[in-house]
């Protein structure tokens, strides 16, 4: 594995940012000493197992859990009717529809999906709940199942929640620019009929877990758990428990993964919460692998129907429309945040004008959708790279000078889209250069011709993506203008103890994020201190106050919420310590005056030094004679908020997100035409974040989103029968890369520090799927000159290439017009190498 | 996740394995377990008892005779298979034995429980039913050897009938072999898979399409002749998640050839 | 229903990182559930529900294990090694140190699988190839790192 770095101007090189500093969290995983959630442990805790559904789509007849009720070892069970009375439906962010679906803790009168919990039974051991949830006797009145989005609002289909009247649950039109006059000037018009993208998730290794207390005597609940958005678990529990927040404390050290899969936790945490109180013990939920499978936030699954793209005979692109028919599975949880969060990225990374979608959500029988890295961003950006490959594939352009032509380019930079967002920098051009130059690609054509000797066929394809960082949760109003949303936080407190220890606490909940780390590097920068002196407490608890509304670890943001808080609260911390080395010092102005060397000296007598160990002692323990007006503390809380506006609902037109990081990636494979089987053999990996603050853990997140989206691309998905059965619901049958599935890498980047943070950083993490991009496009690379199909859906594993190769006009089904010229017409879903061409075998 | 509850007893000698399987029709053998504790977790299966057979020296070791005949004791595990210098008479055994899974299973899963399970992906079946393997099961009137046709019957029902086990297999000479699959990431569960063995005429056997091996005889090596043995064979395969039967009765025809291929090679 | 003479419990002894713990187990408990819930010893996790992670890797009497497919009635009388007993004391071994250095962990969930599966490859095999690591880790499933930094511990800790 080989990495490239860009020349760069020399900038002021400060101790510790920019550093491959170690980190401080390696010291306690690499022992085991870890605390995850299924680590902890109380006295006297009782184990939760659910009882699921194994129909998709059933009235609940009726539900008896005596027997189970009667084992020895039972404490006790919770169910739908206790749920319904105990607890209001959750908050729904939807408007109509969807805002009437009423979605509780457990089953209520009836299940929507094979694997939704309907009964909790509580017993002394893991093994005794999980064997007296089969005495619980439940009858079902089993109805048809709807599987297929596109069908879900066909006549006489059954509906799944009566409630909001049918399976649509939300619909939006967005269109800027003028398609018309766009449609008009286009030279083609390239429709393409059908593109899917697919259902899978990210699967952290560790699943989702908690173990809850409930004092009684304070009505308040200890919520041990892994979710990583603590901020929306508590603003969806409160409410439905009918309790304030404060009586929801959310207490986690070590997350084994996040990916946005460990969100939408709240239903089960509710039904813990509710049987902590009621058997007035705590209780320990451990998710296994399948029920995670079954149950948990499976990435939004997206159709784009009949999509319209008008293009200039050079490749330049106008514009385009399409529907957008996203299936949320059986339940809202998150959604429809999804149906605008594409938004942040509306154009990709092209320069287009003229723009319609059409966002339809409906609702399935299968498991709820919530986010998944990338969320909702990387479903749009695969659309906009497909819609290039094949535009470039149809007209028989170059993908490179397509994309070069179409990109945004970096002086452009600060480029405000189509609906009014703002790419803060970036220089897409030259990481495409970047990217093609690591795989050789001067070389292509003999390595082709190489690989067609051995009875191979190469290919080589482009993914570029953004990974929009820092919400503007306004934009949630473009969803329901109802909502009380907007703007975004984070909170950050550091302080000096009695003996000078610095300590710093966070609002994240990072999942393998590296926040102690890279927060300590701020910190020591700002305090002209060791980066071992400063000591950043683990994980989340919300007894330190250290978290506001939207505090976690989510969507690409920490490098600018999280830090920008940390920033933000050092310095008030180094203000006060100026302040108070002045007063100290008998009157001395801060200008005066510097840190360094772990405490603070007078800039012209470095002999007047006062520890931060003074500073700390002072403050705490030995304050007479202080001024009265001497506003320190030594204790600062830091609220970052970035600077939005609410956007323009009627428009649907405004800044959803800071920060702009973005990846573009080559990948090079190797097709055997007599399987469909094929190799990744080469893959470059560019990306550009801003200003980097630990370059290696960076690079560590590049690495593992281009893992995981080449899982994604190969074979990681969740198929569902007709039934409602999900085949894949383990780790047998949802195969995820190991070590030997790892193609060689190489990684380069470059640095467009965004103009619009504190650090010049931009939130990365979530890396918007390029691997998927670029592996769907090596694919049809691969397949032009043998049949020329289109690659038409996200996941392609060998089963669908030999298909694509057998039967290349099966699938995208794209069509080509020309519009105002005296081309003919060409159509036929395949191949496009020329007029004669028809379906070539 | 968590079994139901379980009896467990560790015999010391397979006398006494045998009489503790005869005396409870709910009692299984428990070979490498990486099969069988999984099928428990599921709860897909839960034996009354477990009798665990890691215990029985009789049950290991592998014998090379005079005559090239390979003896692998039923509980030798994929890792000593693939250590064995007795084993590399048969090369195909520890190169098909490498594919499987991964070391960790390797080091428990043994060649008995292999081929006892007869799940349709497992490696071992189609290459033991290409090379002609001779199973013998033992029980309380003593030991029986059969051929790989008539130990096979179906998804994971093999001829070891209730208070058995399977003793040792016994491999005949040879080493002209080849080994082909399509798999489930690199190294994976099978998808389709073909083994082939070229000692005298061409045996082959595939996997992943039938509820047993499905064993032909082509009558020739040659590329077409294979194909044409396949079609013959007139597969009817599952299709599941991974594969439609379309696609498995294509890969079946690759794979042979390759199979075959291979073991011109060898 | 089960024979009487067949017990569903024993009494097992286990020496784990060097202690012997003598304790009372129902066969069917798996053996990361005895090293974790029993034990306390909790470093050792547990990701599926299939055998196809390797999060609950350990050395059972020299020999690399997936812990969730034995039994703890199995591990009766074994020499048991778990991520808690790779640092000598204070001293993290050479291939806790690597991970760090190479930046081979990013939640950490995976690690001490990792960390056994690549202490038994390189008792075996002191100087691997590339391929010979990437097959001895095969069993271990990250989602973190796309394993190529875990691939360049190794081999650092292997030089």
């Amino acid at each position: 594995m080989t990495t490239v770095a860009p020349e760069r101007t020399e900038q002021a090189q400060e101790t510790w940012k920019g550093q491959n500093v170690p980190r401080k969290e390696d010291r306690r995983l690499v022992q085991g000493q870890g605390v995850f959630v299924d680590d902890v442990k109380r006295h006297g805790m009782g184990y939760l197992h659910f009882v699921r559904s194994p129909y998709a789509h059933a009235h609940i007849a009726s539900i008896d859990v005596s027997k189970a009720e009667e084992h020895p070892a039972v404490y006790g069970t919770l169910t739908g009717e206790e749920v319904a009375a105990l607890t209001d439906p959750f908050f729904q962010i939807s408007s109509a529809p969807g805002a009437n679906v009423k979605d509780y803790a457990l089953a209520v009168g009836k299940v929507r999906y094979v694997g939704e919990p309907i009964v909790a039974v509580v017993a002394e051991t893991r093994e005794a709940a999980r064997d007296a949830s089969e005495l619980v006797e439940i009858e079902y009145e089993p109805l048809d199942a709807i599987t297929d989005a596109r069908h879900a609002r066909d006549d006489g289909v059954p509906t799944i929640h009566e409630d909001a009247g049918g399976n649509l649950m939300w619909e939006g039109v967005y269109e800027w620019g003028d398609l018309d006059a766009a449609f008009a000037e286009a030279d083609k018009v390239v429709k393409i009929d059908e593109l899917h993208f697919h259902r899978f998730n990210s699967t952290p290794l560790e699943c989702d877990g908690a173990l809850v207390e409930y004092n009684r005597g304070v009505g308040q609940w200890t919520i041990h758990t892994n979710n990583q958005f603590p901020g929306f678990a508590a603003i969806m529990m409160g409410p439905a428990m009918r309790v304030g927040l404060d009586k929801l404390r959310f207490v986690t050290q070590d997350i084994g993964g996040g990916f946005g899969n460990k969100i939408t936790s709240h239903p089960q945490l509710v039904a813990c919460c509710l049987l902590a109180r009621k058997l007035n013990r705590p209780v320990q939920w451990t998710e296994w692998r399948t029920d995670f499978h079954l149950s948990m936030s499976h990435g939004n699954e997206r159709w784009f129907l009949e999509t319209e793209v008008a293009v200039k005979s050079d490749g330049t692109l106008l514009g385009f429309r399409t529907k957008a028919l996203d299936d949320a599975g059986a339940y809202l949880r998150y959604e429809p945040l999804g149906g605008v969060i594409w938004a942040q990225v509306t154009p990709g990374m092209y320069k287009w004008q003229h723009i319609r979608l059409e966002f339809t959500q409906v609702a399935t029988n299968k498991a709820p959708v919530s986010p998944n890295r990338g969320y909702s961003r990387m479903q749009h950006l695969w659309f906009t790279e497909r819609v290039i490959d094949i535009v470039a594939h149809e007209l028989d352009l170059d993908p490179v000078e397509v994309r070069k032509r179409n990109y945004i380019k970096a002086e452009d930079m600060p480029y405000t889209t189509p609906n009014g967002c703002v790419y803060d920098s970036g220089d897409y051009a030259k990481m495409l250069d970047i990217a093609l130059d690591l795989v050789d690609y001067r070389g292509l054509a003999g390595r082709r011709a190489e690989a067609a000797a051995r009875g191979r066929l190469l290919g080589l394809g482009i993914g570029s993506t953004l990974d929009s960082g820092t919400n503007n949760f306004g934009q949630s109003r473009l969803i329901n203008p109802e909502l009380q949303f907007s703007g975004n936080n984070e909170v950050a407190t550091v302080k000096l103890d009695i003996f000078g220890e610095i300590v710093v606490t966070l609002g994240t909940t990072p999942q393998g994020q590296s926040h102690e780390t890279t927060a300590a590097q701020v910190v020591a920068d700002i305090l002209k201190c060791s980066i071992d002196d400063v000591h950043v407490r683990a994980g989340h608890d919300s007894y330190w106050n250290s978290h506001a509304g939207f505090s976690g670890t989510y969507a690409s943001q920490f490098a600018v919420t999280g830090l920008g808080a940390v920033k933000g609260a050092t310095e008030m911390l180094r203000d006060q310590i100026l302040t108070l080395a002045g007063a100290v010092f008998g009157g001395v102005p801060p200008e005066a005056l510097e840190l360094a060397d772990g405490g603070v000296r007078m800039r012209e007598n470095h002999e007047a030094f006062l520890p931060f160990m003074a500073c700390g002692a002072i403050i705490n323990a030995n304050n007479a004679g202080l001024p009265e007006d001497l506003d320190v503390t030594l204790n600062c809380r830091y609220v970052y908020r970035p600077p939005f506006e609410v956007p323009d609902v009627e428009r649907k037109y405004g800044n959803l997100t800071l920060t702009y990081a973005s990846q573009v990636h080559v990948a090079v494979i190797e097709v055997d035409p007599e399987t469909g089987y094929y190799d990744i053999v080469d893959y470059a990996a560019v990306d550009d974040c801003g200003r980097r603050i630990n370059p290696q853990i960076v690079e560590g997140q590049v690495m593992g989103a281009t893992a995981q989206a080449l899982g994604a691309a190969t074979h990681e998905q969740f198929v569902y029968d007709e039934d409602g059965n999900l085949l894949t619901p383990n780790f047998y049958d949802y195969h995820v890369p190991h070590a030997l599935d790892m193609p060689p890498l190489q990684t380069g980047y470059v640095e467009s520090p965004s103009p619009f943070t504190s650090l010049g950083t931009k939130g990365m993490g979530e890396g918007g799927g390029a691997g998927i991009h670029a592996v769907c496009a090596a694919v049809q690379d691969a397949l032009r000159e043998h049949g020329g199909a289109v690659v038409w859906d996200s996941c392609n594993p060998y089963h669908r290439v030999w298909e694509m190769l057998n039967d290349p006009a099966k699938g995208a089904r794209v069509q080509v017009t020309g519009v105002g010229s005296t081309e003919p017409a060409k159509s036929g879903g395949a191949g496009s190498a020329g007029p004669e061409s028809g379906t070539d075998a | 996740m968590l079994l139901r509850e379980v009896a467990y007893a560790k015999p010391e000698s397979l006398a006494e394995a045998l009489e503790i399987l005869a005396a409870d029709d709910g009692a299984r053998a428990l070979a490498g377990g990486q099969t069988l504790i999984n099928v428990m977790k599921a709860r897909a299966g839960s034996p009354d008892a477990l009798v665990d057979l890691n215990g029985l020296d009789e049950l290991k070791g592998i014998e090379l005779g005079a005559d090239g005949t390979l003896e692998l004791g039923a509980m030798t595990t994929y890792s000593e298979i693939i250590a064995s210098s007795e084993a590399r008479a048969r090369p195909i055994l520890g190169e098909v034995c490498a594919q499987i899974a991964d070391v960790q299973v390797r080091n428990r899963g043994t060649i008995g429980g292999n081929a006892c399970t007869n799940d349709p992906t497992n490696h071992l079946p189609p290459l033991l039913a290409a090379l002609g393997a001779r199973f013998t099961i033992a029980g309380a009137d003593g030991e029986r050897t059969v051929p790989a046709d008539e130990f096979f019957l179906g998804v994971y029902l093999t001829a070891v009938g209730t208070g058995e086990l399977l003793t040792r297999i016994t491999i005949p000479a040879g080493r002209n072999d080849g080994f082909a699959a399509v798999t489930l990431g690199i190294e994976g569960t099978c998808i389709v898979s073909a083994a082939a063995s070229l000692n005298g005429s061409a045996r082959l056997a595939l996997g992943c399409v039938d509820a047993v091996p499905v064993v032909l005889t082509p009558s020739s090596t040659d590329a077409d002749a294979v194909r044409q043995a396949v079609r013959d064979a007139s597969l009817d395969p599952p299709a599941d998640v991974h594969a439609s039967a379309d696609y498995r009765r294509h890969l079946a025809e690759v794979l042979a050839v390759r199979a075959i291929e291979h073991a011109q090679r060898s | 229903m089960t024979t009487s003479a067949v017990p569903t419990e024993r009494t097992i002894s286990v020496t784990v990182n060097g202690t012997t713990y003598e304790r009372e187990v129902e066969a069917r408990k798996l053996l990361i559930h005895f090293i974790r819930d029993d034990l306390d010893l909790t470093g050792s996790h547990i990701g599926c529900d299939t055998g196809n992670c390797g999060a609950c890797s350990v050395i059972v009497d020299g020999t690399l294990v997936k812990s969730c497919m034995m039994l703890a009635v199995q591990a009766d009388g074994a020499r048991v090694e778990t991520v808690e007993g790779l640092a000598a004391g204070e001293e993290l071994s050479k291939l806790q140190q690597a991970f760090t250095a190479h930046h081979a962990l990013q939640c950490g969930y995976c690690t001490p699988g990792m960390l056994m599966s690549a202490t038994a490859l390189l008792r075996a095999n002191p100087s691997p190839s590339d391929e010979e690591i990437k097959k001895a880790l095969q069993g271990n499933i990250c989602r973190c790192t796309g394993y190529w930094n875990i691939f360049e511990a190794v081999k650092a800790a292997a030089e």
